[in-house]
């Protein structure tokens, strides 16, 4: 330690640690507060009595069973489909490419109304789902529908990612050792992708849940059958306010555990040579 | 028997290559860094498609251009050792040897007594339940020829195997490698830039050079002249 | 070495206290502001009765391009409430969405009226412009399309009283698709199986007088039955009037709950309407009022004239508005 303990180098030091911390928590404070005083409008006992309430419990069942059907399709068909994609060159690949991440930019009430012209009674494919009977538009399909458009781009690009990245030399090993592509795939490829798959399915989950755009345009907003939680909110927030706080909490307290999953998984990820 | 007449342009030269290896022969390919050792190595394993050419394993036409046969990678029963070794890190050593016979469906009993075999020819033995990502690159190298040998294969390639290896490592893989290939009685390819591992292993050596058979004969007659390699 | 660790802990420790600090003040001011009545568990509930400091202002999706965050939260997207500043020269009117189609004209007219100043029209429906005022957005004047809303705001002390006045008059209508794909010939039809209604959200003002004209309708011609079939007919509960009209227009809906001036004001050939009779409808009073927040209050007074005037009048009958009785 030198004498120069007053000197000006103590002052510069100080000054950059304070300024350091203040914007740690400015940041900080902007995101935290505005989550916080959702908390703070509300008493326990009136956000515990609310939770009876028919409106929030359809609410928070159907976002909760379409997300996860979402999901549950986004994986089982995007899997493959990445991999098939990256696997191997095709003509128009470049525009697939460009093409899965639109959704991404594409605001999600344009996405609705793109897919109410399409699919609905009298859109360019859904007039003749409508000889044959089939509705789409305003049924809790629709509502999957419109996630599953909106939130696709999370898993794919994550996947396509994944599989590019996965040092090929694995597969071609497991090639030579006699195992057919299918068996590469399940035996090799998943595995050692898994937990990045993993956290692009729980952000594709979260980007499910909280659509609203899209399935207000497409689906409509009808309480039990296409009232997600995001459109209880909006409505709540103007009518029923007790309601449309208690589905706010509610969604951000999943939205805490869905951040906290991920940051899990990612910690975990293995990171092969 | 392996015969194989080899055609592929690449970026900066043309690969034209006749190879020929008898059973329990070894063949030492050797050359600079981009000769095409490695695209030989591919070619033959099914992985890369040459432009022309054919290629028999046992009297069994595993490619013929002019025919349009194309045997696929998995059906080719080639023994194939990359130069990372690129054992599956997610799952045991024993599973890795394990690998090849189970996507053959070989019985339970026969898998593990060929498993334990060949984890003691090479020694490893004692590592059967370690994460083959755990290992270090001697072991992995291990690991890789003994589950490349667990498939019982036409051919046997090894693609630079001894560079990871310390002396008393390479001298056993050696030594195991010799024993498989002369118990087998099947041909293998040994890719190499080190003259000491043809000297040490190799029954012929071939010369390669910007993607043609410069030179081809016994190791004591490698010539000193003309072409440089590292010792 | 010892001076490293008195850096570190000292810039933890200034973190941790200004995060303690900063949740003592949030959750101190905030404590005051509990709802302090229980809503009613059906239709509108009470507002809190005061204001929070933060307004809520609804961010538009902004798409996550990569990084573990979770897109829940912020995601729920609207029409962003515009902030508007007050200006001399800028009247900034926040009007009930049904006005939409004559809001261009009214501007126009004004501001040939009044040179040099302009009306930005801030148009929602009723309660959204409702909740914006009331959590701090700026407003000159306030056209709301519910008698009960206006009377709200009144008690909640934005408006200037004096200037509440009732502006003009609006029935209910049902539209159908000029296609008429659900071959509905009369009000009887809309109980029909498989019907599809839309309809606004009770909160909405064009939704409570959709559902009372119903109720009366119900009562008088046919009957509680028929009532429950044309709700179970409903497939949508918009949160705007236009939403409706849009739902029925695009011929996604075999019918939909509006206003009279929505239809009088559609293009020819787009819609047809079943009326509903004066007796059983709901006449919907629109208000008009100058807010006491206006930094403009001469040209906000100007503009509620104009409104309550002939030319203003006049204007709002082209559009299928009726005068106030």
């Amino acid at each position: 330690m030198t004498v120069s303990f007053l000197g000006p180098d103590r002052y510069r030091r100080t000054l950059t640690m304070i300024g350091a911390a203040v914007l740690v928590a400015s940041v900080t404070l902007y995101l935290a507060l505005p989550v916080a005083a959702l908390f703070f409008r509300t008493t326990p006992e009136l956000f515990i009595s609310s939770l009876c309430d028919p409106a929030v419990t359809s609410a928070l069942w159907l976002s909760l069973t379409t997300s996860v059907i979402s999901l549950g399709i986004v994986i089982l068909v995007g899997t493959p489909f990445a991999y098939v994609h990256c696997r191997n060159r095709y003509p128009g690949k470049m525009i697939v490419d460009t093409l899965i991440d639109l959704p991404l930019v594409l605001p999600p009430a344009v996405a609705g109304m793109a897919l109410l012209v399409l699919y609905g009674r009298v859109g360019l494919v859904g007039k003749y789902l409508n000889m044959f009977g089939i509705t789409l538009a305003f049924t809790t399909v629709a509502v999957i529908m419109a996630q599953i458009f909106v939130a696709s781009p999370f898993y794919l690009r994550q996947a396509k990612s994944l599989f590019e990245q996965l040092d090929p030399s694995y597969e071609q090993t497991a090639q030579t050792l006699g195992a057919s592509p299918f068996r590469v795939f399940l035996t090799i490829t998943l595995p050692l992708t898994a937990s990045g798959l993993v956290s692009g399915a729980v952000m594709t989950f979260g980007r499910a849940l909280g659509e609203f755009g899209a399935t207000i345009m497409f689906a409509g907003n009808l309480p039990g059958v296409t009232q997600t939680m995001p459109l209880a909110v909006y409505v709540g927030l103007q009518g029923n306010f007790n309601v449309g706080l208690t589905v706010s909490i509610l969604l951000v307290i999943i939205s805490f555990t869905i951040m906290i999953a991920v940051r899990f998984l990612a910690s975990r990820e293995v990171r092969h040579a | 028997m392996l015969e194989a007449a080899l055609h592929k342009q690449l970026r900066d030269f043309s690969l034209d290559l006749n190879i020929q290896a008898n059973p329990g022969e070894i063949l030492v390919l050797m050359g600079e860094n981009g000769a095409g050792k490695s695209t030989v190595l591919n070619i033959l394993s099914g992985l890369l498609m040459p432009d022309a050419g054919s290629i028999r394993l046992n009297g069994r036409v595993l490619y013929q251009s002019a025919a349009g046969i194309c045997v696929p990678v998995e059906s080719r029963c080639i023994g194939y050792v990359l130069q990372n070794s690129a054992v599956f890190p997610h799952i045991s050593v024993s599973e890795n040897v394990a690998y090849g016979m189970k996507a053959h469906h070989m019985h339970k009993d026969q898998i593990a007594e060929q498993v334990d075999h060949l984890m003691g020819l090479v020694d490893i033995r004692n590592l059967a339940d370690v994460k083959a990502g755990k290992l270090s690159g001697g072991q992995k190298q291990r690991v890789a020829i003994a589950r490349a040998l667990a498939i019982e294969p036409d051919l046997l390639m090894l693609d630079e195997p001894f560079t990871a290896l310390d002396t008393e490592s390479r001298q056993s893989v050696q030594e195991a490698v010799r024993t498989c290939v002369s118990n087998l009685q099947i041909p293998c390819l040994v890719v190499t830039h080190r003259v000491a591992d043809a000297h040490e292993m190799g029954d012929r050596v071939c010369l390669l050079n910007r993607g043609v058979n410069r030179w081809e004969g016994q190791p004591s007659d490698i010539p000193s002249f003309g072409i440089k390699l590292p010792t | 070495m010892q001076k490293l660790w008195n850096d570190k802990y000292s810039i933890y420790i200034s973190i941790a206290c200004l995060l303690l600090f900063a949740g003592f003040v949030a959750g101190c001011t905030t404590t005051t502001s509990q709802p302090t009545t229980t809503p009613v568990a059906t239709g509108i509930a009470v507002q809190p009765t005061s204001p929070s400091p933060s307004p809520t202002v609804v961010k538009t999706q902004v798409p996550a391009t990569a990084a573990p965050v979770s897109p829940t939260a912020a995601s729920v997207t609207a029409t962003p409430a515009p902030t508007f500043t007050p200006s001399d020269k800028t009247l900034v009117v926040f009007t009930a969405a049904s006005l939409t189609g004559v809001s261009k004209d009214l501007g126009k007219a004004f501001s040939a009226m009044y040179p040099g100043h302009t009306v930005v029209f801030n148009l929602d429906g009723t309660q959204a412009l409702k909740t914006q005022v009331e959590n701090g957005a700026y407003a000159d004047v306030f056209i709301s399309a519910s008698n009960s809303y206006t009377n709200t705001l009144k008690g909640e002390g934005y408006f200037i009283d004096s200037t509440v006045k009732p502006l003009t008059t609006n029935y209910v209508t049902v539209i159908l698709p000029v296609s008429n794909p659900g071959n509905i010939k009369s009000l009887a039809d809309l109980a029909k199986p498989g019907t599809k209604i839309a309809m606004a959200a009770y909160s909405v003002p064009v939704g409570t007088a959709s559902y009372t004209a119903l109720g009366n309708l119900a009562k008088s011609t046919y009957s509680q039955e028929w009532n429950r079939s044309v709700f179970s007919n409903v497939v949508t509960y918009e949160t705007s009037e236009p939403g409706v009209a849009t739902k029925v227009s695009l011929g996604e809906v075999d019918a939909g709950l509006v206003y009279e001036s929505t239809y009088t004001a559609a293009p020819v050939g787009t819609l047809t309407a079943i009326t509903i009779p004066k007796t059983d409808n709901y006449l919907q009073t629109y208000t008009i009022g100058v807010m006491k927040q206006t930094k403009s209050s001469g040209v906000s007074q100007e503009f509620e004239d104009f409104m309550l005037s002939s030319i203003g009048q006049q204007t709002l009958k082209d559009y299928g508005f009726r005068p106030v009785s």
